[in-house]
């Protein structure tokens, strides 16, 4: 086992890249969810086709979506590359696009946000140790202030009207997709990129900016349950349940309910990662769900996350429940089905042999052999712990 | 390959993408086990892993990243989330002041 603990040289892999990336445009959503659900549920409830039309209340629903979020996606934007400074100057800057520009500007937020805060810390980098005593107040607010000004402005005149035209350019790409019910091809990218843990970076890096888009529009958007579907994790743990290999199957339970009610889909990628052939069973499964979604019509209001089926109940749009149910109960079979098949109804002896899986795994020669080979006798290990601590 | 002892360990970081989900629910139950020993267990992004943890528990898919935001901290890579031996080894070395190769 000691070789799974040898740090391997660095983080410079293409897949380790593209997840870095995604980490940030994830890293300026997700601190800010509970307002999108928030502003989800308030538009949900109060809009002329919601549960309690309200026509005073309603009038939340346009500042919060222009205003409040990419505000504060930008603030955070800005944190994270240069601290309270940046998500100050970040917010600021993001004020630009916002005005720049008739959509929600998410998209916008994301840019302008970090590099502005990245221009101030080159600023405070540079003068650091320069200042005379008792300057120091006073070249920090201005230093800041004549930042966040120049990128408003920049922001208002060019980035903006940039982000508008891109962001309704995917807008325009989304309504093909589904006008020409190819929503469920989506699902070939989406299942296999999450479980390589870019199912943050997709779902609230990508679905979020163009779904609250839709939402502002129609009230309802099926965006945001094509990665948060529960149901194809669902359908291969019960799968692995009934037909894996018997040293896996004593951990399933637990790790259903964690995923299915708790919403931590993280949970079941080790499953899929162990055995990749049975990313098509993910693939199908989401497929079916998305179809399902497409077909009745379904979509929610917010993003549900975490992906639990208790938060997706609560975000889904008014006249959408019944379609939410069948979308993840046929997710889940479907991919219960292909899993189970592809599993060999329990009956493969491949399975049981340690081998296999290291076998199995992408080529990418330097990490897998290295990260993936232990996983069979650490799982062995793993379930006879689970038996004792049962015991 | 580098040891380190379960005595030295005194902030234990279990860091996945966000830091709001899995990482959430490993390092509470690792809380829970680690309870009595009084090693400060906490959840955070992998791009912000703290300069003052001792050793960090992330998922293999993650590994990478981990190493290259905290160059030369131990990691200890687990596949599973739920009872994953190299997660168990890590608990056991700080209970018994055992040494733990990473």
């Amino acid at each position: 086992m000691a070789s799974s603990f040898t740090p391997e040289v660095s983080g410079s892999g293409f897949r380790a890249g593209v997840q870095r990336l995604g980490g940030y445009l994830a890293g300026m959503v997700m601190p800010n969810i509970g307002a999108i659900i928030a502003w989800g549920l308030i538009t949900a409830m109060f809009i002329p086709v919601g549960w309690v039309p309200n026509a005073s209340l309603a009038e939340l629903v346009d500042p919060m979506i222009k205003y409040l979020l990419p505000v504060l996606i930008g603030y955070t934007g800005g944190r994270m590359v240069h601290g309270r400074r940046g998500a100050v100057v970040g917010a600021t800057a993001t004020m630009g696009v916002i005005v720049g520009a008739d959509v929600p500007m998410f998209l916008g937020a994301m840019i302008i946000a970090p590099l502005t805060a990245y221009v101030l810390k080159l600023f405070d980098n540079a003068i650091e140790g320069r200042i005379r005593p008792g300057f120091e107040m006073l070249v920090d607010n201005f230093s800041a202030g004549i930042v966040g000004a120049g990128f408003a402005i920049l922001g208002k005149l060019a980035i903006g009207p940039v982000v508008n035209a891109l962001t309704k350019a995917a807008g325009d790409g989304v309504d093909w997709l589904l006008d020409n019910s190819l929503m469920p091809l989506v699902s070939v990218l989406v299942e296999p990129a999450k479980v390589l843990f870019l199912n943050n970076a997709i779902n609230h890096g990508v679905f979020s900016p163009l779904g609250v888009q839709q939402v502002a529009e129609s009230g309802k958007s099926i965006l945001f349950m094509i990665e948060s579907n529960p149901g194809p994790g669902l359908g291969l743990l019960a799968a692995f349940l009934f037909f894996g290999p018997r040293s896996l199957r004593p951990t399933t339970p637990a790790a259903m309910i964690i995923h299915f009610f708790g919403g931590i889909h993280e949970i079941y990628f080790p499953y899929v990662l162990m055995k990749p052939r049975l990313i098509l069973a993910m693939i199908a499964g989401g497929m079916a769900g998305v179809a399902t979604f497409m077909v009745t019509g379904a979509g929610t209001v917010a993003s549900p996350a975490p992906g639990s089926i208790f938060a997706f109940t609560a975000v889904t749009a008014k006249g959408s429940h019944v379609g939410m149910f069948l979308g993840v109960i046929v997710a889940a079979a479907v991919t219960f089905g292909v899993a189970s098949l592809l599993l060999g109804f329990g009956r493969l002896k491949s399975d049981q042999e340690p081998g296999e899986t290291a076998a199995a795994d992408e080529p990418v020669a330097d990490e897998p052999v290295a990260e993936q080979s232990p996983a069979v006798p650490a799982q062995r290990e793993s379930t006879e712990d689970v038996r004792r601590e049962n015991a | 390959m580098a040891t380190i002892n379960g005595k030295d360990i005194h902030k234990l970081v279990v860091a996945c993408d966000a830091g709001m989900g899995s990482s959430v629910m490993l390092a509470s139950t690792l809380r829970k086990q680690l309870g009595k020993s009084g090693v400060t267990v906490e959840h955070t992004p992998v791009n912000d892993i703290p300069a003052d943890a001792d050793v960090v528990v992330c998922h293999s898919g993650l590994a990478a990243r981990a190493r290259s935001v905290a160059p030369g901290k131990p990691i200890v890579p687990f596949q599973v989330f739920l009872g994953d031996p190299a997660v168990t080894r890590v608990v056991k070395a700080i209970q018994q002041g055992a040494d733990l190769d990473v």
